[in-house]
């Protein structure tokens, strides 16, 4: 699986095989990742799985940092909203 | 009767210590947060994403050594990574999440060579998308093999702003502008500590001529004062800065950008040894709240050790010679510490230390921040990213006579959030200095867990084991 695909907001993202999450949204041109409770668009910032304001909802679970995970073919990244989960994959 | 000991963090320091220790016949085990050995420093990529790089030579070869010499030994250590060490308690207990699964380990002595993460300046418009840290910046690049951005702008202090900037321009990244604290001449300009650190300054002085000779704007004095844009970073404004870190005014530079990577130092992650209760110092230029030390890494808990940059800021080969020695020191009775550990190996790695370090305390004016700077977090800007607490916040809790860390934090959460005060505390700790005149401030009580696990790991936790 060197490079294949998975989906942020429906969109289709390219991917390599041991990037990961954030890596891959970067590389898309993506960079707002979570809007936060106070509505502040939030992107990746320490990298390192430190800051967590990266954290997404992956295959339905929420708050997965995103640049900790490892982007696999076909999973489904959103974007949270506030408090609100996207738990409705 | 074989000792049992854990070193948590596999980078300089920790490989060097599990390398040292396991050689000295102790039973190691080596806990790391990462998928990989190297810690951040010698961050390795993902098999399947080669290994080309960036770096100097120099630091190519020490991160090929440390980890072959780890490699010659990994078949007796107990080596696990993607763990989460979230409590350490002052009877030695250490409490460990795998996931969904965790720990509690009780084993002979532990050596904590957890390293830093870096230290935020808030500044108007830093949570834009596109403002990262630099060090953040570079581990997208180095171990993902992504541009962290088209055209960046490079600020801070100290040498690493230096290495991302010319390491992206490598990569074939743009850098449209390295805007530095202070000038160059100034970490170049003690004879001496040149001599003792010519391995470090020669690398340095390479990554300078990648970026002269790719022509990227060279702003002394001057750092970001606002990030523009609200999906995502549009520009960056630059301001030159005094002495003692006022801005000048008048001096305002607008640079488009998608990408602002700046680092103005490091935190050292001593969460652990506060929370077990070891006596803690404070050094603003070596990671803020450190936990106090000997030359063999020994805290003021029994049994509890520290190596590298947690121990003081002091960079990857002082970490790597130190965690050799801590290594040794962690591998015997702690009577038999001193002569009994002293081969001829360890008498070198103690010398090696001992000049590396001369050059850090040298150089150590560069990663000053003056006090001034901490005017660049102006009232409405959020010092506290996870709970969005602004600096008018934060005064209003210290102007009603709240003046420790703890208690500004249970009147207007900064540092309740998903990072545990990790991004903030050192913000909130100089911010209240310079407006409430506290200082030194106490440590905000660290209690577990220091980074979010599930509450599923801590139910499906093993017994205690005597590793």
């Amino acid at each position: 699986m060197s490079g294949f695909q998975f989906f942020f907001e429906g969109k289709t993202i390219a991917a390599r095989e041991g990037q990961s999450v954030a890596a891959a949204l970067i590389a898309a041109g993506e960079r707002c990742l979570r809007v936060d409770e106070a509505g502040l668009p939030k992107g990746a910032v320490c990298g390192i799985g430190v800051c967590w304001e990266c954290r997404c909802s992956i295959d339905g679970s929420a708050d997965i940092r995103a640049c900790m995970t490892l982007a696999r073919p076909g999973m489904n990244v959103r974007r949270q909203q506030g408090l609100d989960p996207c738990s409705d994959q | 009767m074989q000792r049992s000991i854990v070193v948590v963090g596999a980078g300089p320091a920790g490989l060097a210590a599990a390398t040292e220790a396991a050689t000295r016949g102790a039973h190691v085990t080596l806990l790391d947060e990462a998928a990989r050995p190297g810690g951040q420093i010698y961050r390795q990529a993902h098999s399947a994403l080669g290994d080309s790089e960036y770096a100097e030579a120099g630091e190519r070869a020490r991160k090929h050594d440390i980890l072959a010499r780890f490699q010659s030994v990994a078949s007796r250590v107990d080596y696990r990574p993607d763990a989460n060490v979230y409590a350490l308690f002052g009877n030695g207990e250490l409490h460990v999440a795998y996931g969904a699964g965790s720990e509690v380990l009780r084993p002979d002595a532990i050596v904590l060579a957890t390293g830093v993460r870096e230290m935020a300046i808030p500044f108007p418009g830093w949570t834009t998308p596109g403002v990262m840290f630099a060090g953040g910046a570079q581990a997208v690049l180095k171990s993902q093999r992504v541009l962290p951005g088209k055209r960046a702008v490079i600020a801070g202090c100290g040498p690493l702003p230096i290495v991302v900037a010319a390491q992206l321009l490598r990569a074939g990244g743009d850098v449209a502008a390295l805007a530095s604290l202070r000038p160059l001449r100034e970490m170049l300009g003690n004879p001496r500590a040149l001599w003792q650190g010519r391995q470090i300054v020669y690398e340095g002085l390479r990554y300078l001529r990648t970026i002269r000779r790719a022509g990227v704007a060279q702003l002394s004095a001057h750092v970001p004062i606002r990030a523009i844009g609200t999906e995502r970073l549009e520009a960056v404004v630059l301001a030159r800065v005094d002495a003692g870190g006022h801005v000048v005014p008048g001096a305002e530079r607008e640079i488009a950008c998608d990408l602002l990577a700046v680092n103005y130092g490091f935190a050292a992650n001593s969460e652990l040894a506060a929370m077990a209760g070891a006596e803690l110092r404070f050094d603003a230029d070596r990671g803020g709240w450190l936990p106090a030390s000997d030359e063999f890494g020994r805290t003021s808990i029994s049994g509890l050790f520290v190596a590298g940059d947690v121990a003081a800021v002091r960079g990857a080969l002082v970490a790597e010679a130190e965690g050799q020695i801590v290594g040794a020191a962690a591998a015997v009775p702690p009577k038999s510490i001193g002569d009994a550990t002293m081969t001829a190996a360890l008498r070198t790695a103690l010398g090696r230390r001992q000049r590396h370090q001369a050059f850090q305390t040298a150089v150590r004016t560069t990663l000053r921040v003056p006090r001034g700077l901490w005017n660049l977090t102006t009232d409405d800007t959020v010092v506290c990213r996870c709970e969005n607490v602004k600096l008018r916040d934060i005064r209003s809790a210290l102007d009603a006579g709240h003046s420790s860390l703890n208690a500004v934090k249970r009147n207007v959460r900064s540092g309740m959030g998903w990072c545990g005060g990790r991004t903030c505390l050192r913000a909130v700790a100089a911010l209240s200095e310079l407006h409430a005149g506290i200082a030194p401030p106490v440590i905000m009580t660290p209690r577990p867990m220091v980074r979010p696990i599930t509450f599923g790991a801590v139910v499906a936790q093993k017994k205690a084991v005597d590793a």
